[in-house]
């Protein structure tokens, strides 16, 4: 088990406004883990963010409650993770690997097309009413 | 996130600070439709102090870039920082969206 450095929570609803507490807890986990690369926290932050924002975006109410925002930082030595949720939501209508990018006019659909090329992997799950996509990017300081 | 604007003599220059994303963009086109709608087609966003952008904020640029060629005149951008770089480098956007040093350049040879 690799031993957590650092790490951060968030857990609400999922406006625009939450994007910005999201940020703010990335700018706090870079404050905790100094040592992560300028690269890799610039990087990481993107993808991020662009995962969170998808969530505000296209998360429909799956019942009566709306949707919820989860993001969870952790920080290890050699590698950053985040788990996204989208609590009471229905499955994404778009396919979570279609990551092609749109037209040059096009002012959407690049999102997901920016995660992939971000991190080193991608999981999506579902279970419970609730989507996760769980994004790891290797990150090792530098000497 | 702010924004503001000046005209200057041949172009205006819109200055964007903070994070542009889906909370900020929405105000980003705001702003530019006013411009536009002003009679100045020809604008500068000087990204200058926008330390972070994400695909709304890249998407509202686009938008706006559509606006100024519409009313005849165009939107370029300055004062890229490393972050948005990587946003536009990755979208293939760097194409697209003209990058300058600085907003007195990015019409000075037209």
């Amino acid at each position: 088990m690799t031993e957590i450095l650092a790490e951060r929570s968030f857990r609400g609803l999922a406006t625009p406004e939450a994007i910005e507490s999201v940020h703010n807890h990335l700018d706090a986990i870079w404050a905790d883990a100094a040592f992560v690369p300028d690269t890799d926290q610039m990087i990481f932050t993107t993808a991020v963010i662009e995962t969170a924002a998808n969530v505000v975006q296209h998360g429909r109410p799956i019942g009566d409650e709306p949707v919820e925002l989860g993001v969870e930082l952790t920080v290890s030595a050699t590698r950053l993770q985040a788990k996204v949720s989208a609590f009471h939501a229905i499955e994404p209508i778009v396919p979570y690997d279609d990551a092609e990018l749109p037209d040059e006019d096009s002012e959407s659909g690049r999102g997901l097309a920016l995660i992939k090329a971000l991190v080193t992997t991608l999981i999506f799950e579902r279970q419970d009413e609730t989507n996760t996509w769980i994004l790891s990017k290797d990150s090792r300081p530098e000497s | 996130m702010q924004f503001s604007y000046e005209l200057k003599d041949s172009y205006a220059e819109v200055k964007s600070s903070g994070r542009l994303n889906m909370v900020a963009a929405p105000k980003l086109r705001e702003l530019v439709s006013e411009v536009v709608a002003g009679g100045n087609s020809r604008i500068v966003v000087n990204l200058e102090e926008t330390v972070f952008m994400d695909s709304s904020g890249l998407g509202a640029l686009i938008g706006c870039l559509k606006a100024a060629r519409q009313a005849g005149g165009d939107l370029r951008i300055s004062g890229v920082q490393p972050q948005v770089k990587m946003v536009l480098e990755l979208t293939n956007m760097d194409r697209v969206l003209a990058a300058y040093d600085s907003p007195e350049v990015a019409f000075s040879n037209d």
